[in-house]
């Protein structure tokens, strides 16, 4: 297998648009391109995340249509769905294209049209990615999702309230810091406590938010990549899955798809998490981006609270965590999350993050979760 | 195209919850219990499920009240929903009836309820 580069990131500015995804797309990847220095005629593919075009945007066959209005309508495009993971699924295919030697320039990315319908119908629609006979007969919503986890994860090791608080305060801090963040204002610990009570024991402000927007990346093999300024290669793509139906997992306070594609990536890569030095995960919920802390090998489990309460995930701690402001504060539009949270990895390695730049980082890692924690994809960068 | 019928179909499941009975599927090949319907059994790879009543007795494992509900459960919320652990060791989520909101409590014993949600059966607990 071919080794394999990202040498150009594009996103847009993350909240309200009043734009179709296709065109939020499109304006994401023109930047990557820009960044790149990559002629639109040399991309040979398109893999496309898009999660719920079919019911806000009444829109099916959403790759292609993304691909010609960026203007590449002649390229195989094909469009992944697992849920919020869909862009990142998109990225492990891509890096597969291309380290197999079928490409040797490819644009992987995701967009995601959302605020342009009320609340009750988005939280509906978000709720299609639980079982439709199983867990939507019941009303079961994705904050419940995880607010079974935080409750078992409570039960299990004493998680407190306060410390999943400490997350969403720590991201916010993060999000002043990133011009794209959909929040860029930070929060007290006492605001997200006293916050309306959304699926006890998750408050609003422990959940991210609706968001529309658009991410582009341009991944290439590494003869194409040697004649760029700066490649930050892949070193790893790992996919797992588990049980889609939330009475089938056997201890809610856990991941185990998180640990599994974790384990993969880390052994591709020949490294472990304590090589890492800047991650972006899935903070979808605060008690989301704890469980996943401890999955990912960053701290045990149990002390995923305690880390984010003791400023070890804050920029300047121990290991960086959502540097971006992750997906509670730059916001969650949902087709295009994964590859957003690569191009702030990809980013970050370059040191061009700015404020909020974490010194010295040389590897990165991504973690990105679908649905019921049935989908998650880890994978892993590094700098020259 | 096999002959074979699956032992417990989705739409069996439900028909026979809503007369009262939980059912669940047990592995010929490795003595697992499953919840149906599933094909192939994930602890063995085997395809011979035997039908089996479920006592519908159980404990909660977590649970979560549900303040901002989808659209079509808007005018039921706020309302519980349970992951439950059976006493035969499978689990199934279940929307929690006639129990005090403020009274839940991870293992708290309950009781299997046919519900009909929407007019479509559905898993519910009530006290034990």
């Amino acid at each position: 297998m071919r080794r394999v580069a990202v040498i150009g990131v594009g996103v847009t500015q993350f909240g309200r648009h009043e734009r179709t995804s296709a065109e939020l797309f499109a304006e994401a990847a023109v930047d990557a391109l820009a960044d790149a220095e990559m002629p639109a005629g040399r991309v040979q593919a398109l893999y496309y995340g898009n999660v719920v075009g079919g019911e806000t945007e009444k829109q099916l066959h959403t790759g292609p249509q993304a691909a010609s209005v960026l203007g590449i309508p002649t390229v195989p495009t094909t469009r992944f769905e697992t849920a919020c993971a869909s862009s990142h699924a998109a990225f492990r295919h891509a890096v597969m294209d291309v380290a197999s030697g079928t490409s040797d320039v490819v644009l992987v990315g995701g967009a995601e049209r959302v605020l342009n319908v009320p609340t009750a119908d988005s939280t509906e629609y978000f709720a299609y990615a639980s079982d439709a006979s199983w867990e939507q007969t019941l009303g079961l919503t994705f904050p419940g999702v995880f607010a079974l986890v935080a409750r078992a994860h409570m039960h299990k090791h004493g998680t407190t309230e306060a410390q999943m608080a400490a997350v969403a305060v720590k991201n916010h801090k993060h999000g002043v810091l990133n011009p794209k963040a959909q929040f860029r204002k930070e929060i007290t610990l006492d605001m997200v406590l006293k916050s309306p009570m959304v699926a006890d024991p998750l408050k609003l402000y422990d959940c991210c938010p609706f968001t529309d927007g658009g991410a582009a990346l341009v991944l290439v093999s590494e003869e194409v990549a040697r004649k760029s300024r700066r490649p930050i290669w892949v070193l790893a793509s790992a996919a797992a899955s588990d049980s889609m139906l939330i009475g089938d997992k056997r201890d809610l306070s856990r991941v185990p798809a998180t640990e599994r594609a974790a384990a993969t990536a880390y052994r591709q890569a020949g490294i472990g998490p304590q090589d890492v030095d800047v991650v972006e995960l899935h903070d979808c919920f605060t008690i989301a981006e704890i469980v996943a802390t401890e999955g990912l090998g960053l701290f045990e489990p149990g002390v995923g609270g305690l880390a984010a309460e003791k400023g070890w995930t804050s920029l300047g701690g121990k290991i960086p965590v959502n540097p971006s402001g992750g997906l509670k504060a730059k916001g969650h539009p949902i087709g295009a999350t994964g590859a957003a949270q690569i191009c702030e990895v990809v980013t970050q390695l370059r040191g061009e993050a700015g404020p909020r730049q974490v010194e010295g980082a040389r590897r990165g890692l991504t973690h990105t979760l679908g649905g019921n924690t049935a989908t998650v994809l880890v994978s892993l960068f590094g700098r020259d | 195209m096999t002959e074979d019928t699956p032992t417990v179909t989705l739409g069996r499941f439900f028909e026979q919850a809503r007369e009262g009975t939980l059912t669940g599927i047990r592995c010929g090949g490795c003595g697992a219990l499953a919840v149906p319907p599933k094909a192939l059994c994930p602890e063995c790879g085997a395809r011979r499920w035997e039908a089996v009543p479920l006592s519908g007795e159980g404990t909660i494992d977590s649970y979560t009240i549900i303040r901002v509900a989808p659209r079509a459960h808007a005018d039921d919320a706020p309302y519980a929903i349970a992951a439950v652990r059976l006493r035969e060791g499978v689990s199934l989520l279940g929307r929690v009836v006639d129990v005090p909101l403020n009274a839940l409590a991870v293992g708290l014993p309950v009781r299997f309820r046919p519900i009909v949600v929407k007019d479509r059966s559905a898993v519910g607990f009530g006290p034990a």
